[in-house]
């Protein structure tokens, strides 16, 4: 005789396994013979809030109307290592634009992309509304709203008969006394249904319902009002669940919100409060060295990814970025650990073979180059990824002196990223090594308009109107690449050279 | 505000005054030092430029206050105060150049006026205006008549008559209506004026004026009868100069010009005993003892001997704004005092800088002397119309020393080079133990990436998918710029040729995309002729209709008439659209 496993039980168990598709199919039918049965609604709206759940911490994209309709950004110059949104405010100990490349925010770019690491602040709300604005680009998302409604849509297309629970005619006030229920619902509509306005009415009444004792809805509270852009609000709820009950993310949400207020000094010192009472805590050993690393503190920043790996040695994040710092500081032998290392632990991608072709190279493992690049064009997902490993090609090819490889690597990246402004500038020197000036000159300053954060086109162009005796533009060339990058020694020559041209008789 | 702060040097000088908002705008050939009233308390006299063209004055100070102010005609070129006779008690006179004449002062009333003598005029401009004062031709073949002159005369034309040539054909009537009775003249202007001690070189001798002007002659004028004593002519017209000695004895005249070099005059000859050739333009020019020191545009400072040697040259740190020299004959000092644009004055002597005193604002002109009862006074104005008195210590010592001895400061500073790690030794003895297989292994692949580079580029290149077109005929260069949050996108086509000089003709632009997600107003656009080197930028609008928040590659294709195959394609990722969703 067959025996039939209590179905609730069943889809418990598939909720555990995560097979939340059958267990929320299961929950339906329980649902259907019995409508009242508050373990399986329960169940059930667990299972489809996992379905589209984002860990809510790691998640900060920055919009265009938060960056630029900003009003509370009154300080314009902050002082040094005090603000996330001046780019040049470095401690020194950075490497330097010649070494390490740049984003269009002026900071060194990191081994690890993740939210927010390559955006940072449009200076003009032309460079703001340019596209792509994907998140593998360097420009900002227009708002965050447009992602977390595409989600919301789409889960909406899985349910043609309409959504599971119809909010417009749920009774908060009865749910709210009800905790057993209260949390799971209100972790559906924050994160499946996207009403923040409803799950904070939600966590309004449940708080209240709590005497204002229980930490985690003043944590979903604070989380609601961080959605809706309140982050003083949002500040005092963490505050204050932080003082009912110490937990490592409340600390972290917080220190989001300080970030978001352009308070980086006051995260750090939030991370190293929370470090007193979770000690050796890897996601604020890895939120301490994020903030160094966009104040520009490489260095700072490897300590940190240094001690993250003290306390977890598969921590990814750390590995490339620690990584990358080696790379650019003139070791790629060991930074070529690090990625083996990543390799290792089954990361198997094409940026990391990218990565590894390029240590390869400059560590003079000549033998495993080439071979690591081919691996890269056969792992490409995206046009923009095998842009990547042309460009890097490009590269080795000239370090080899092939000019004909080269040219034809930059190129392709082209033909696959028509944005990419440093192959473009790289192009427009080989134009110019073979005599085509008029070419070489519209490839800069396509470059040059691509990426206005980089030196090298406008330096290039500087140059090469020098040679060609057009000294004003070189002049205008040559102010721009020193707004770029004020140090760079070569265009403060030009500089002076061309003020001594101006002068002379 | 306190004008301690400011003090760079505070050691050496003390802060008499400061006024930031005295109006004062002038420059250093309008300002001197001189005992107006007899008393024995030297006044500041400044010309005033005021706003460049009104409000010109002829200001004088005693201590903090202004103490009379008259009004100038027009704008001062230069100021100087001079004694004109012997009368007792002994009070200079003060002469403001400006235009063709020289008003002196006495006692601050208007005492003479001075005008240059007229130039020679065109004979042939001459013959021209008396016929039309005679009514035998019209304005129209004046006008001709004129400029046939303008182009073939080596005397230039006058004033009036260059006038005339610039205005309408309406206004020509009544201009000549109103002039034509006033014989022509033609008038220089002084450009520069100094003093000159006639027969003793005491400090209250009577002294003569010497000028320059824009017709390049210098004159040395008697103070007492206003008679030219001596003409002399220069190569070009003089911008600043610098007297010493006395006429009926020996003098030298020190002139820089606007050519670029600086002439030498002395009492026998007329023109010229020697030249000096700088390599940019004098801003400043101050004589030492027996040397010049010279500023110039591209920053330097260069001193020469009398006779135009060149004894040394130093590099500045900004552009010089202004000079003055600084003679304490009390203490035997001498040296330069340079205003600079980076908000310093800085004393040099010779080649090696002493002191520098930073400014609030960047000085205009500067006045070394006795001013009250003090010798040794500074007296600054700045470009935002402040003025600046510092008094020197008298226990302020200048020692010398010697800028540039031993290294250069830059090679003690270490480089921050990585160390080389083990690691890095250890993959080197692998490369050195299998260099051969290493070698063949990356000749193979990088034979293989040489052939697959091949493929694709071919594969691009005959799907014409780089943005731009390396053809012979239509080098072409495309990039695509899309703005905006949507549903409504704006797409800019940056085209350009980059061709050397050929344009380009017959150029279409087509669209390729998802009609269900995207509408376009207008799929098919037509390039205009292109120009070399330009960017033509395309515009066009592209509206998302899909409310789902998909985005989609649109394709772009440069196409000629007449050609099946795209000359370049673009593709371009649009964006997500927005603005259905948050509606």
């Amino acid at each position: 005789m067959e025996v039939t496993m209590d179905p609730l039980f069943l889809a418990w168990s598939y909720f555990r396994r995560r097979k939340l598709q059958q267990c929320s199919d299961i929950c339906t039918k329980i649902l259907q013979d019995n409508p009242y049965d508050q373990a399986a609604w329960s169940l059930k709206t667990c299972a489809i809030t996992e379905m589209v759940y984002i860990d809510e911490v790691e998640v900060d994209q920055e919009g265009i109307a938060e960056m630029m309709l900003d009003e509370s950004s009154i300080a314009q110059v902050a002082r040094p290592g005090t603000s996330l949104r001046l780019p040049g405010t470095s401690q020194g100990g950075g490497p330097t634009p010649a070494v390490r490349p740049m984003t269009q925010s002026g900071r060194p770019i990191t081994g690890f992309v993740r939210p927010s690491t390559q955006s940072g602040r449009p200076g003009t709300m032309e460079q703001a509304i340019k596209t792509p604005r994907t998140a593998s680009t360097a420009r900002p998302v227009t708002s965050a709203s447009g992602r977390f409604i595409r989600l919301g849509t789409a889960s909406m297309l899985t349910n043609p008969e309409g959504p599971f629970i119809n909010l417009s005619r749920l009774n908060l006030a009865k749910y709210s006394q009800k905790p057993s229920l209260s949390r799971t619902l209100f972790e559906y509509i924050f994160h499946h249904e996207n009403d923040v306005k409803n799950a904070l009415d939600l966590a309004a009444q449940a708080t209240e319902h709590a005497q204002f004792k229980d930490w985690w809805w003043k944590v979903q509270l604070g989380k609601c009002y961080y959605r809706l852009g309140l982050y003083r609000e949002a500040e005092k709820q963490f505050r204050s669940a932080l003082n009912h009950q110490e937990v490592v993310d409340t600390y972290l949400y917080l220190a989001k919100v300080y970030q978001r207020l352009d308070q980086p000094v006051t995260a750090l010192n939030l991370f190293k409060q929370g470090l007193d009472h979770f000690p050796g805590e890897v996601t604020l050993l890895t939120g301490i060295a994020r903030i160094h690393e966009e104040m520009n503190n490489i260095l700072s920043a490897t300590e940190y990814y240094k001690d993250v790996l003290k306390q977890d040695n598969t921590h990814v994040e750390a590995i490339a970025c620690i990584g990358s710092n080696h790379f650019y500081t003139d070791q790629p032998e060991i930074a070529l650990r690090f990625y083996r290392r990543l390799l290792q632990m089954g990361v198997y991608n094409c940026q990391l073979y990218n990565n590894l072709g390029l240590c390869c190279f400059y560590a003079q493992q000549y033998d495993m180059t080439l071979s690591s690049f081919e691996r890269a064009l056969a792992l490409v997902a995206s046009d923009e990824e095998q842009a990547d490993v042309w460009y890097n090609i490009g590269h080795v090819a000239v370090g080899i002196g092939d000019l004909t490889l080269a040219y034809q690597s930059f190129k392709l990246t082209l033909a696959f990223n028509n944005d990419h402004a440093e192959a473009y500038n790289n192009l427009a020197v080989l134009e110019l090594r073979k005599g085509h000036i008029e070419q070489s000159k519209a490839f800069l300053q396509t470059a040059a308009s691509l990426a206005p954060h980089m030196y090298e086109p406008h330096f290039n162009l500087s140059i090469l109107s020098e040679k060609i005796g057009d000294l004003q533009s070189s002049y205008t060339a040559a102010q721009k690449a020193e707004d770029a990058f004020p140090e760079h020694v070569d265009t403060q020559q030009l500089l002076r050279q061309l003020r001594q041209h101006f002068t002379v008789l | 505000m306190s004008s301690g702060e400011w003090s760079g040097d505070g050691g050496k000088w003390l802060d008499a005054h400061y006024d930031p908002v005295a109006g004062l705008y002038t420059f250093s050939s309008c300002v001197d030092l001189a005992d107006l009233s007899g008393d024995g308390e030297s006044r500041l006299v400044v010309g005033d430029l005021g706003s460049g063209c009104s409000g010109m004055k002829l200001k004088v100070y005693r201590g903090t206050a202004l103490m009379s102010e008259s009004t100038l005609l027009d704008l001062p070129a230069g100021l100087v105060a001079f004694f004109m006779d012997l009368h007792e008690p002994r009070i200079p006179a003060v002469a403001v150049a400006s235009g063709p004449c020289i008003y002196v002062y006495k006692n601050l009333r208007p005492y003479f006026k001075f005008t240059l003598p007229g130039l020679e005029v065109n004979t042939l401009e001459q013959d021209v205006w008396q016929q039309v004062r005679e009514g035998q031709i019209d304005p129209l073949t004046l006008k001709e008549m004129l400029e046939s002159i303008r182009k073939k005369a080596d005397v230039p034309l006058s004033v009036r008559s260059l006038r005339f040539l610039s205005l309408d054909a309406d206004d020509m009537d009544d201009f000549v209506q109103l002039h034509k009775l006033q014989p022509i003249r033609r008038q220089t202007v002084i450009t520069c004026i100094g003093t000159l001690k006639k027969s003793t070189a005491d400090e209250d001798g009577v002294s003569c004026l010497v000028i320059g002007t824009e017709s390049s002659d210098v004159f040395i004028l008697d103070p007492e009868a206003f008679i030219i004593l001596s003409k002399m002519s220069l190569p070009a017209a003089p911008t600043a100069m610098d007297v010493t000695g006395q006429f009926d004895v020996e003098f030298r005249i020190t002139v820089a010009c606007r050519n670029g070099n600086i002439y030498i005059l002395r009492r026998e000859s007329d023109k010229p005993k020697y030249c000096i050739e700088l390599s940019s333009h004098p801003v400043g020019l101050v004589r030492l003892g027996k040397n010049v020191v010279v500023g110039c545009t591209d920053e330097s400072l260069q001193g020469f001997t009398q006779k135009g040697k060149k004894l040394w040259r130093t590099v500045l740190a900004a552009p010089i704004t202004t000079m003055a020299a600084m003679d304490l004959p009390t203490r035997g000092f001498q040296a330069v005092l340079v205003g600079l644009a980076n908000c310093e004055v800085q004393l040099f002597r010779d080649k090696n800088l002493l002191s520098t005193i930073k400014t609030p604002d960047v000085v205009t002109s500067i006045c070394f002397g006795r001013y009250g009862r003090e010798d040794g006074t500074l007296i600054m104005t700045t470009k935002g119309g402040g003025l600046m008195v510092k008094i020197l210590k008298r226990t302020a010592a200048f020692d010398d020393r010697d800028s540039a001895p031993g290294p250069p400061p830059a090679q003690s500073i270490r480089l921050n080079v990585p160390k080389k790690t083990k690691l890095y030794v250890d993959q080197t003895l692998r490369e050195r133990e299998n260099g051969l297989v290493m070698h063949r292994a990356f000749q193979m692949d990088l034979s293989r990436l040489r052939l697959a580079a091949a493929k694709a580029y071919v594969k691009a290149l005959e799907s014409s998918l780089t943005p731009m077109s390396s053809s012979l005929t239509e080098p072409l260069k495309m990039n695509a710029v899309v703005q905006g949050l949507g549903p409504s996108f704006k797409l800019t086509l940056n085209v350009q040729n980059t061709a050397a000089c050929r344009p380009v003709m017959n150029l279409a632009i087509s669209f390729l995309y998802d009609e269900s997600l995207y509408r376009m107003r207008s799929p098919y656009l037509r390039i205009p002729l292109l120009v070399p080197g330009l960017i033509y930028p395309v515009e066009t609008f592209v509206e998302c209709t899909s409310d789902k928040g998909i985005s989609d590659i649109i394709k772009v294709f440069v196409l000629h008439e007449g050609r099946s195959s795209p000359l370049l394609t673009a593709h371009i990722n649009m964006p997500v659209s927005e603005g259905l969703m948050l509606s």
